[in-house]
């Protein structure tokens, strides 16, 4: 199965109800399988929206009447979406939106890039506020955090971003599902309803009282915290004996594994730390590592974004370099072994 | 220093704005109306392209097809550059940095015309800029895929509107652009099909020669999306015309003229086979599409009458 699909299938098992895409590159297999199966089963609906700012605003609408909502797009699409995502981030309303992220800036190209770490982890959109990234880095994967998206999404009433990229969403893996698709909807008690013989419902995230303003986000800065505190992940892969550590996620630590098992067979002490959860950022356990290891770096498809979180995590209890390709050329596991142990011997850890 | 070539007693320009060796899939309609349009505007203009087919292949880094200054703008927004080059030019001719009267012309796909970037079109032809609008309306986003637009015919299957069991296919009726484009009162609005090429041209340089905003809906067949013989082309673009499915007409200052008049039209179902597109299509389905293509070209036809 495509990665694409992969998501798509999840997520209809994952009981998503509401699917609104526009047609953009690399991630049109999700929509065309979502148009294909997702109106099929009962009680869902698949729109193909005229604008990538209409569907994150169909999801906005889905998703205050209680169902379970999800857009997909790439780079340039995400972009358009920001201002919605923004304003289900002020709303506390669920979401998942899926970043098929491709090289830019401006159009770009189709080809995998990273260059939307930034965006993704920072917000994204105007104000204060943070969203759930997850960063798979297998089409199995793709498939467990989808129904994770959805969960943790609902759980704390925030939008959660899944950042995939161009080769992510194309290749074709073996995949299990492990869940089958609900029988009875998933809506959300606190859904918006009609107000006939009772008291109307109002969400609210305008004030002209500062107070309240500063209390909105006060709330929501306190609920990002939690976050931090119990949904952090990442993986690690041969850390315990490493002298160097490299940090790289999603497609990129796929190559960075790769070349460290060549590195490993030359006898170099490498490891890999993997964030799955780029937002909240697994900074408590670079600094367990930290305590041992000294040498860190950070490779990623762009010109150094991660990076500036794995220095915030260390503290300066270690030494950072990076190794960053710009949207378009993707390295080898082997260029980028030829990386790792230039820099092992430079830093005489042999 | 144009020079021309004669065909069928009638002078063509010679220049090919769209030079050749662009990426367009074998037998497209839309490269086809691209060089006659290019024909038609001649050297003196600026284009906006939004994103979409038409870019795609014409302008793959480091290459391009365009003899002609070319600008691309993401989907939503050629109307608004279109409008902002317009509004700057205005500004540097009233200092006398600007001596030409260089036409502004913005291009999009259906897509980009009829969905995403309809506000900015709307915008740039209430403000009234002196520019051409095209659209090279091929049915579908032929360019991601084939997903469906609102200019998607009524019973096509696409890869987001694919028919099955349980549905027909695209089960909305295409938007009207060219009546949308006229309700704003503009000058000029047209229809045009590349099967048709000396109207196509003489309705471009109409355009050009109008003060303020026109528009110029061009149907451009795909075999690629349609899923029709790529030999058929021209031929299909005629049987949309005269099965009344794409008419061609013109609305200038609000007063329709058909251009060909048709007392009988061909049966819609002559058109409609040769797609694969439509081949799921009952009998039930394509008679009620013949209804409606009958009573839209009578609508029209009385709309030219009362004008």
């Amino acid at each position: 199965m495509t990665g694409n699909s992969a998501i798509a299938e999840a997520a209809i098992r994952a009981g998503c109800q509401c699917y609104f895409g526009y047609p953009i590159t690399p991630q049109n297999e999700l929509t065309e399988y979502m148009a294909a199966n997702l109106s099929r089963r009962k009680g869902c609906s698949f729109i193909q929206a005229e604008s990538e700012i209409s569907a994150i605003n169909m999801v906005y609408g889905a998703s205050v009447v209680g169902a379970r909502a999800m857009t997909s797009s790439s780079s340039p699409g995400i972009s358009l979406k920001q201002e919605g995502i923004s304003y289900l981030a002020a709303c506390e309303l669920p979401a998942v939106i899926v970043n098929m992220s491709r090289g830019g800036p401006g159009l770009g190209s189709i080809v995998a890039a990273q260059s939307d770490y930034f965006q993704s982890t920072r917000g994204g959109g105007h104000g204060d506020y943070r969203t759930i990234v997850l960063a798979p880095s297998s089409v199995q994967e793709l498939a467990d955090l989808t129904h994770k998206a959805f969960d943790l999404s609902d759980k704390y009433k925030i939008p959660t971003l899944i950042l995939g990229d161009g080769i992510l969403g194309q290749m074709m893996e073996p995949v299990e599902f492990h869940y089958e698709a609900p029988a009875e909807l998933l809506v959300r008690p606190d859904g918006l309803r009609g107000a006939k013989g009772r008291p109307s419902k109002i969400i609210k995230t305008f004030t002209s009282d500062p107070a309240q303003l500063e209390e909105l986000n006060w709330s929501l800065f306190r609920r990002y915290e939690l976050i931090k505190k119990q949904e952090t992940a990442c993986e690690t892969f041969m850390v315990d004996d490493a002298k160097l550590i490299v940090v790289a996620f999603g497609i990129a630590a796929r190559i960075a594994r790769g070349a460290i098992k060549t590195v490993r067979a030359e006898g170099l002490k490498v490891g890999l730390m993997r964030p799955i959860t780029l937002w909240p950022y697994p900074s408590e356990k670079i600094q367990e590592l930290a305590k041992g290891v000294k040498q860190y770096l950070v490779f990623e498809l762009n010109m150094g974004q991660m990076i500036e979180d794995v220095q915030l995590s260390l503290a300066g209890q270690g030494e950072v370099s990076f190794y960053g390709r710009p949207g378009g050329v993707i390295p080898t596991p082997s260029e980028v072994a030829r990386v790792i142990s230039r820099l092992y011997y430079q830093k005489g850890l042999k | 220093m144009n020079t021309t070539v004669t065909v069928t007693k009638r002078l063509v320009n010679s220049f090919e704005q769209l030079a050749p060796g662009h990426r367009a899939c074998l037998g497209c309609g839309e490269a086809l109306a691209v060089r006659l349009v290019g024909k038609a505007l001649g050297q003196n203009v600026i284009i906006v392209s939004a994103t979409g087919c038409m870019e795609i292949i014409s302008s793959q880094y480091p290459f391009t097809s365009w003899e002609v200054p070319w600008i691309h703008t993401l989907f939503e927004n050629a109307s608004a550059v279109a409008s902002g080059i317009e509004a700057g030019i205005r500004a540097l001719s009233r200092k006398g940095e600007f001596n030409e009267k260089t036409k502004v012309v913005a291009m999009g796909g259906d897509g980009a015309t009829s969905d995403i970037g309809l506000q900015a079109l709307s915008g740039a032809l209430e403000r009234r800029h002196n520019f051409i609008y095209i659209c090279y309306d091929n049915e579908a986003y032929m360019n991601t895929g084939v997903q469906r637009s609102s200019a998607t015919p009524y019973g096509a299957s696409t890869t987001t509107s694919p028919a099955s069991k349980i549905t027909i296919g695209q089960t909305t009726w295409k938007k009207n652009m060219p009546a949308i484009v006229a309700a704003h009162d503009v000058p000029y609005v047209a229809t045009a099909c590349a099967s048709y090429p000396f109207d196509l041209m003489s309705k471009v340089q109409k355009a050009m020669n109008v003060d303020g905003p026109s528009y110029i809906h061009i149907l451009s067949v795909c075999p690629t999306g349609w899923r029709s013989s790529t030999e058929s082309v021209i031929g299909l673009g005629r049987l949309a015309v005269r099965t009344g499915i794409f008419p061609l007409y013109e609305i200038e200052d609000g007063r329709y003229k058909l251009n060909m008049q048709m007392d009988k039209l061909h049966p819609v179902e002559e058109y409609l086979k040769q797609q694969g597109r439509f081949r799921h299509l009952s009998p039930e389905v394509i008679a009620s599409i013949q209804t409606r293509v009958n009573a839209d070209y009578a609508k029209l036809k009385e709309k030219a009458t009362r004008s």
